[in-house]
């Protein structure tokens, strides 16, 4: 047990630090979920990549640094302590290149890794569907074999950035004989191919969108693994989602910091002031946790269904450090960016709504609790 | 960056499990509750080095840190282990460091297994299992006092755990009892050690209602089929699970005496209270009424779920240290 960090690894800390202080945007980037902020979005990544920024634990010869899981994690914590933008390429980063990597061809992954890297395409993910939420193995959307490859039939929903991304991802029933979690296919899509029609969230903005597919044409190098095999291919993509690549501790600990910086200067009553203190420490906790997870991993271990807890946990702070910071603001916490007296540009605000998201998207934190419970714990189904 | 135990810490607290499997089976500590052994494999665990692992090898001890023992002291709570294990392995060995005299008479001793020490010290009115012990740590007016059992009027003071029982001292302070100064942090070890106890503790308390809501039926079906009873399970799965990396990295802290120490041991402390308390709440709560009767030995795990949660600083205390500490702090930095 050694919590000191290497020499490489404060180096490597101190070097990302000066190119974050000289690079990110000041005033923020305008929300991503608008299209002249997806574009400012997109050249961010862009910068972020021509420093092999963008996506630090891959592979060099895919625009990568070949950092370690911890230094990935220093990574991070600077990013967000940094005030840098939300990652518009994070669907395809953190969910659809774990899945490239293990179980792409290499024609795939020189197709669509750089690119990716790059943000020169972003991708949407296409999951869900209107009687497919938390059930996603009751998926109906269908795909039918013709010469060359499939057609695509059906509606996909809750899809994020779809409404300016330029390429999909998801599953679709390949055998229409099959059910549940057998006969599902991994299709990789571009969206000007798809109907695409945006809905708007909680906080205004057209953050996810519906997809329409009406016989859309995919060819067969656009199948991600074997066809019928996309369930177990896409669980190994979830397992990203719900575990260290989507929300690593960075995140978390820099709003955990900017709320104790918050209280301080609003001098809370001893009830707040317990939970700040507490919230701060349950974002310690969480990075604490992950630098052991990160050691485990390393070590060739499988994180498997444990990744339920950090889900669970993340996701619950998040929304009680929001909760806390709107109640330290009183009134003006509720004001949005544009208001004359907004706080901190209506960033509380912001991340409030969005971390109300977080309970809900990959997979409900009940489903959480039932995983934790039957495939951790081992209570009967 | 490494976080994770080296296969020598590893080691330690499996051989150290191993004998408390055993030699403290649930038996062992039902039976220090009534008339028997309040020492159960003691003996044994002498052998293991349990008791010198914080001794100083001037002393004949391993001369460990705390995080080395971390695990260990997890274990000795798993088992609900009797005696005054925190007191006698990780109170006295830094309590008596500072003090050569007092140091070379009493920690060979110590680390042997030979000699058996409480405490009573910070927020802590009565000394635990003081009758087992042969010398007791006191905190009088500010000063620590080395006292032979025989010189000290013990009153006991029964209460919630039958087995880790508490005892008022009193004791006559002269210059010939007074330790020289144990330093800021002489706390931290025997906090730590508690911790992880805690841990343990609730370790074993999920694990057992796990096992009981598997076979306990009712509606034709397991009661841990019922979500329920599984989101329950769940939380204080995810409450273990992030409170033990905290008392970890206060082991690491408290060895390195980084400036976070006082801080790193009220979170370890906090947190590992409220994980086994929430343990305990949701382990009866699972068992129903059995649980709430002498039938089982889940009451002994619960008592000393209660018991240490109370020692060196409740969670209230910690938690209150905590806010200070957070909010009065002008630089809070979790990196250099």
């Amino acid at each position: 047990m050694d919590l000191d960090f290497t020499r490489a690894e404060q180096d490597f800390r101190a070097e990302v630090r000066a190119w974050l202080a000289a690079h990110v945007p000041d005033p923020p980037l305008p929300s991503m979920d608008t299209a002249e902020g997806f574009e400012a979005h997109r050249e961010w990544e862009r910068l972020l990549a021509a420093e092999s920024y963008s996506v630090v634990s891959w592979p060099r010869e895919y625009g990568g640094r070949g950092a370690s899981l911890v230094e990935w994690l220093i990574f991070e914590e600077e990013y967000w302590a940094a005030g840098a933008p939300g990652r518009v390429g994070q669907n395809g980063i953190f969910l659809l290149a774990p899945t490239l990597f293990t179980t792409g061809t290499a024609a795939q992954r020189d197709r669509f890794l750089v690119r990716m890297a790059r943000a020169d395409d972003v991708w949407a993910q296409a999951w869900s569907e209107p009687e497919a939420g938390s059930d996603l193995a009751s998926l109906r959307s269908r795909a039918e074999r013709v010469d060359g490859g499939w057609r695509l039939y059906g509606q996909k929903t809750w899809s994020s950035r779809a409404g300016y991304a330029d390429w999909g991802f998801g599953l679709f029933r390949s055998d229409p004989e099959s059910a549940r979690h057998r006969g599902l296919t991994y299709f990789m899509f571009p969206l000007r191919d798809v109907t695409v029609r945006p809905i708007a969230q909680l906080d205004g903005e057209h953050g996810f969108a519906e997809l329409f597919f009406d016989g859309v044409f995919v060819p067969d190098d656009q199948v991600l693994g074997a066809p019928g095999e996309g369930w177990r291919i896409a669980m190994a993509t979830t397992s990203s989602e719900r575990g260290l690549t989507l929300r690593s501790p960075g995140r978390f600990l820099a709003t955990a910091d900017r709320l104790v910086r918050l209280a301080r200067t609003l001098n809370p009553d001893p009830v707040l002031a317990d939970q700040v203190a507490r919230a701060w420490l349950d974002a310690e906790a969480y990075r604490l946790h992950t630098f052991g997870t990160a050691r485990r991993l390393a070590a060739g271990e499988e994180i498997g269904s444990a990744s339920s807890m950090g889900k669970v946990f993340w996701s619950e702070l998040d929304v009680r450090m929001h909760t806390l910071a709107l109640q330290l603001l009183g009134q003006r916490g509720l004001l949005s960016g544009g208001a004359p007296d907004s706080a901190d540009g209506g960033r509380w605000l912001d991340g409030f709504l969005f971390s109300l998201a977080g309970t809900i998207y990959a997979g409900t934190n009940e489903i959480q609790r039932n995983i934790i419970a039957e495939r951790v714990l081992g209570l009967p189904r | 960056m490494n976080f994770a135990f080296s296969d020598d810490q590893l080691a330690l607290a499996a051989t150290v499990k191993d004998v408390l499997r055993a030699h403290c089976p649930p038996r062992a500590v039902r039976d220090a509750g009534l008339d028997g052994d309040r020492t159960p494999a003691w003996a044994h665990l002498a052998k293991a080095g349990l008791f010198g692992m914080l001794v100083p090898e001037r002393y004949d001890g391993m001369g460990l840190g705390v995080t080395d023992a971390v695990l260990a002291f997890e274990e000795t709570g798993r088992a609900a282990l009797p005696g005054p294990v925190a007191e006698t392995a990780a109170a006295a060995p830094v309590l008596l460091a500072g003090d050569p005299a007092a140091a070379s008479s009493v920690l060979p001793g110590v680390a042997a297994g030979t000699t058996i020490v409480s405490v009573r010290l910070g927020d802590q009115v009565y000394a635990p299992d003081a009758d087992l012990v042969d010398l007791l740590i006191l905190e009088e007016d500010g000063e620590l006092h080395a006292v032979p059992a025989e010189a000290v009027r013990l009153t006991p003071q029964p209460g919630v755990d039958p087995v880790r029982r508490l005892f008022a001292a009193a004791f006559d302070p002269s210059p010939g009892t007074r330790l020289a100064h144990a330093g800021p942090g002489a706390l931290r070890g025997v906090t730590i050690a508690v911790a992880a106890q805690l841990i343990g503790l609730a370790r074993h308390l999920l694990e057992t209602t796990v096992g009981y809501a598997r076979t306990r039926r009712q509606f034709g079906a397991a009661v841990g089929t019922f979500q329920a009873v599984k989101h329950q399970l769940a939380d204080v799965a995810i409450a273990i699970d992030f409170a033990a990396p905290l008392v970890y990295a206060a082991a690491f802290a408290a060895d390195r005496d980084l400036p976070s120490a006082d801080r790193d041991v009220s979170a370890a402390k906090a947190a590992a209270g409220e994980a086994a308390d929430r343990a305990a709440r949701v382990a009866l709560q699972v068992h129903g009424a059995i649980g709430y009767t002498g039938e089982l030995d889940l009451r002994l795990w619960l008592a000393r779920v209660w018991s240490l949660a109370s020692a060196y600083g409740n969670t209230g205390l910690h938690r209150s240290r905590l806010r200070s500490a957070i909010l009065g702090t002008p630089e809070l930095r979790r990196w250099p």
